[in-house]
């Protein structure tokens, strides 16, 4: 098995290598012959890292603990599912997972069938094979997933406690696809640029692969965010801690990207800046591997400090370099084919303001995390950079994007005069202004809450509209029934209505964030058996203490009886988990959760005498950050749906090879 | 005398039952209340958790169990939060905060992004501006009275080509 299982590693690396020299080879002698061997290497190079994984899985499931990273993450009694998902607990097996969905999706662009002939394929496989050669690499000589240990050990060190939760199985398979995703339009971005093929092919072609790499960013973002909340027992989803932080600087450029090629394909504009959007989205991601890698920065995210890092840096610092260079070199062909505004008013600046503030915005989050270490070289101090900076700096560029966000819907392209800016926008906004009144009324004071509740008001109504007057329209035109005209002009333009409901969901996840972050309430008390806490509306009452084992783990448990308005609610149970091969313990958090709040209740610490102390925690509108994550969802998988409209492969008019 | 040793005794009641207030504040002191948050949250913990000594669990970390001890003794003695940060600062510097302070080197954390963020919307500001003269005045621009039209626009061309499709 051993052997087998670092062959997946090592053929595969000399594949990839022969692979990419050998499609380079047929790009510069034009021999389909030896594209076509290089793309049945790329075939080879799949099957290598999927029976590397199939490896891994096979180790990991029987408990091989000879293997040091089955013995570095699993123990025996630990259930099957966490046995396997352990593949993506530590270094190597996580990039192994990298390199997985790399050669898959490698595979996928490849042998489209879209892409049959084109002569960018080449270009882009020989781009990807260069990632390629760099994880087998990676996973030939730095973390090695296949290392054997000089003795067999009876039992293993056991997974983090923390990571044995559901979100965890998913949160870092999300994430990967959504950072391996984000590779394959840089790659056509390169290979486009190399074949002087300025157009928009690129775009249209990838347009699809850029909503499904950002579907998995927000995904793995949202996950991470879930599986902070119910497991770490600090009631929160968002540390803005430097991991955090990097997954999200790339979810922003190419929230940025999503929007500006809009502009590209309307009006041909903007094509260095979408392609530097890309090269920074593409960066980011090896940016964010290098900070979880490298140690530099201190995280809660507990991956081995290694050297690690620093091969990433090296290889960003070697594709980013790379990338200008081909951007700087095709400079003036880009530049020549520059269009123009017809107004300053117009849906074009908007997006050019949602650029600006998304990009801004990611600057700030980049700024901020490198701070630490800019501060420890300038005047040799490291300070921390943490959640009060962020939210502080944060909170007033997000909030004017959510206000573009509400404001660009009614912009028209090309122009829009003010006086149908004013037409459009006096009802939504008289209408913002007075649910604002209205919040202040009823006791809402806070001036973010406010302010942000205010542009949210302003964004539904605006985006109601646009689905309204959408319907209007068609139903002028079709005399169809509302449901109908409704269904009939989403699915035929699944991209804008797609992107609405997107919208829709970040601003629920808005208010989520809004009303959990202004109006939470907390308290932490001990209690004797008997008495109870009382936080709002809610009582708790302290009924029992006890513990029980499951399996090697001991837990100590607290019946409570919640109240609220005296009205029982049912008998809960936290709980304090004692690892039998981990130091540290474990909080599983009793959440009784409404659209309106979740209580939140934490047992912390008891005595001897039965005497218990409980963090319970009043969370308003967790669910409507849920529910709107979810609306994400929807919306990114309605845009990218395989629909019967406007689902037309883009033609390619660039150069023409004789290789494809 | 009699009022004297009434008084006497009194004050000697208030100073005890104050003190035995006190203990019981410490001792039943919320860490979670909404003003141990305003002090605590500033301070960034170094037991490796990467929290701040607000969020850090005392019963997991003995080094915030002091800690928080300590604040709520000076929040007693009455200070408030910024002289309770510019004690610490003194002794443990700009380290220990959890985020940079707003003076000195530390103040370009603050302001940068705004400055980039400043100067790049002037840059966009003047890019549409450029762009806006090139097309002149007399080009040929399809106006719509507002995003009605637009919608029915579109409509219109693919209801043309869902018919042409049929056909063709």
């Amino acid at each position: 098995m051993f052997l087998f299982a670092n062959a997946t590693i090592y053929i595969g690396l000399a594949l990839a290598v022969y692979s990419l020299l050998i499609i380079t080879l047929g790009i510069s002698t034009k021999n389909q012959r030896l594209i076509n061997s290089g793309k049945g290497g790329m075939i080879a190079l799949l099957v290598c890292s999927s029976l590397a994984m199939m490896s891994l899985f096979y180790l990991l499931a029987t408990s091989s603990f000879q293997y040091e990273y089955v013995h570095d993450y699993t123990s025996s009694e630990l259930p099957i599912i966490y046995k396997l998902t352990a593949l993506w607990a530590g270094n190597a097996g996580s990039l192994l997972l990298w390199t997985f969905f790399l050669t898959l999706y490698m595979i996928m662009i490849a042998f489209s069938r879209k892409l049959k002939g084109n002569p960018m394929v080449p270009y882009v496989s020989a781009i990807l094979l260069a990632n390629a050669v760099f994880f087998f690499f990676i996973l030939g000589f730095v973390a090695k997933p296949f290392l054997l240990l000089d003795n067999v050990p009876i039992e293993g060190k056991g997974l983090n406690p923390m990571l044995q939760n559901p979100g965890m199985i998913i949160h870092p398979v999300t994430l990967y696809l959504g950072y391996v995703g984000l590779a394959i339009p840089f790659a056509f971005a390169m290979a486009a640029l190399i074949l002087k093929n300025v157009d928009d092919f690129w775009i249209k072609m990838t347009r699809r692969w850029t909503i499904i790499a950002w579907l998995f960013l927000s995904l793995g973002n949202i996950f991470g965010g879930q599986w902070a909340y119910v497991e770490l027992g600090w009631g929160g989803y968002w540390a803005w801690d430097p991991v955090e932080n990097a997954s999200f600087m790339p979810w922003l450029t190419a929230t940025a990207f999503l929007h500006s090629v809009m502009i590209q394909e309307r009006k041909n504009m903007l094509k260095i800046w979408n392609i530097s959007l890309i090269i920074v989205s593409y960066a980011l991601t090896l940016f964010g591997t290098f900070l979880v890698r490298s140690g530099v920065l201190t995280s809660v995210h507990a991956f081995a400090n290694s050297n690690l890092g620093l091969y990433f840096l090296i290889f960003m610092g070697v594709a980013v370099i790379g990338a200008l260079y081909v951007l700087m070199s095709r400079y003036n062909m880009l530049k020549r084919s520059a269009g123009e505004f017809n107004s300053f008013v117009s849906k074009e600046s908007s997006f050019l303001v949602n650029n600006l503030l998304l990009v801004g915005a990611a600057f700030a989050v980049f700024w901020g995390t490198i701070f630490p270490l800019v501060s420890e070289a300038v005047r040799g101090t490291k300070v921390t950079v943490g959640l009060p900076f962020f939210n502080k700096v944060e909170a007033p560029i997000l909030l004017s994007m959510m206000f573009v966000m509400a404001v660009c819907p009614m912009l028209a392209w090309q122009r829009s005069t003010v006086k149908n800016l004013k037409k459009n926008f006096m009802i939504p906004a008289i209408l913002a202004v007075l649910g604002m009144v209205l919040m202040v009324v009823l006791g809402i004071q806070k001036a973010w809450a406010v302010i942000g509740y205010g542009v949210i008001i302003l964004l539904l109504i605006t985006h109601f509209l646009e689905f309204y007057r959408g319907v209007k329209a068609r139903r002028k035109m079709t005399k169809e029934s509302p449901l109908v005209a409704l269904y009939r002009l989403m699915i035929r333009n699944r991209r804008r209505y797609g992107g609405y409901i997107v919208h829709l969901g970040i601003a629920f996840i808005a208010m989520g964030i809004i009303g959990s972050q202004n109006y939470d309430l907390e308290t932490m008390k001990t209690v004797s058996l008997g008495q109870s806490i009382e936080l709002k509306d809610y009582r708790i009452n302290y009924d029992r203490l006890d513990q029980k084992r499951e399996g090697i783990n001991d837990i100590v448990y607290a019946d409570v009886t919640v109240f609220r308005n005296g009205k029982k609610l049912g008998t809960y149970q936290p709980e304090k988990v004692f690892y039998g091969n981990w130091e540290q313990p474990s909080s599983e958090v009793a959440i009784i959760s409404s659209l309106k709040e979740d209580l939140y209740i934490v047992l912390s610490a008891w005595e001897d005498d039965g005497k218990a102390t409980f963090v319970v925690k009043v969370n308003p509108m967790m669910n409507w950050l849920w529910i709107g994550s979810f609306m994400i969802v929807i919306g990114a998988l309605f845009a990218v749906w395989n629909g019967k409209y406007g689902n037309v492969t883009p033609r390619y008019t660039g150069a023409r090879k004789e290789v494809s | 005398m009699k009022s004297k040793i009434y008084i006497g005794l009194l004050m000697f009641a208030f100073i005890f039952l104050g003190s035995f207030l006190q203990v019981e504040a410490a001792k039943q002191y919320d860490y979670k209340s909404a003003e141990f948050k305003a002090v605590a949250s500033q301070f960034a913990c170094t037991c490796g958790c990467g929290q701040d000594h607000y969020e850090c669990d005392p019963n997991t970390c003995n080094l915030t169990t002091d800690f928080k001890k300590d604040l709520v003794e000076m929040m007693n003695k009455g200070w408030d939060k910024d002289k309770i940060r510019a004690y610490y600062v003194n002794i443990y510097g700009e380290e220990i905060l959890t985020a940079p302070e707003k003076s000195g080197f530390s103040l370009t954390a603050w302001v940068l992004p705004f400055v980039v963020l400043g100067a790049a919307a002037l840059a966009v500001l003047f890019i549409i501006r450029k762009w806006v003269k090139k097309r002149g005045p007399e080009g040929p621009v399809t106006e719509y009275e507002n995003t009605e039209d637009e919608i029915e626009e579109e409509i219109l061309s693919s209801m043309i080509d869902e018919e042409r499709k049929k056909y063709l």
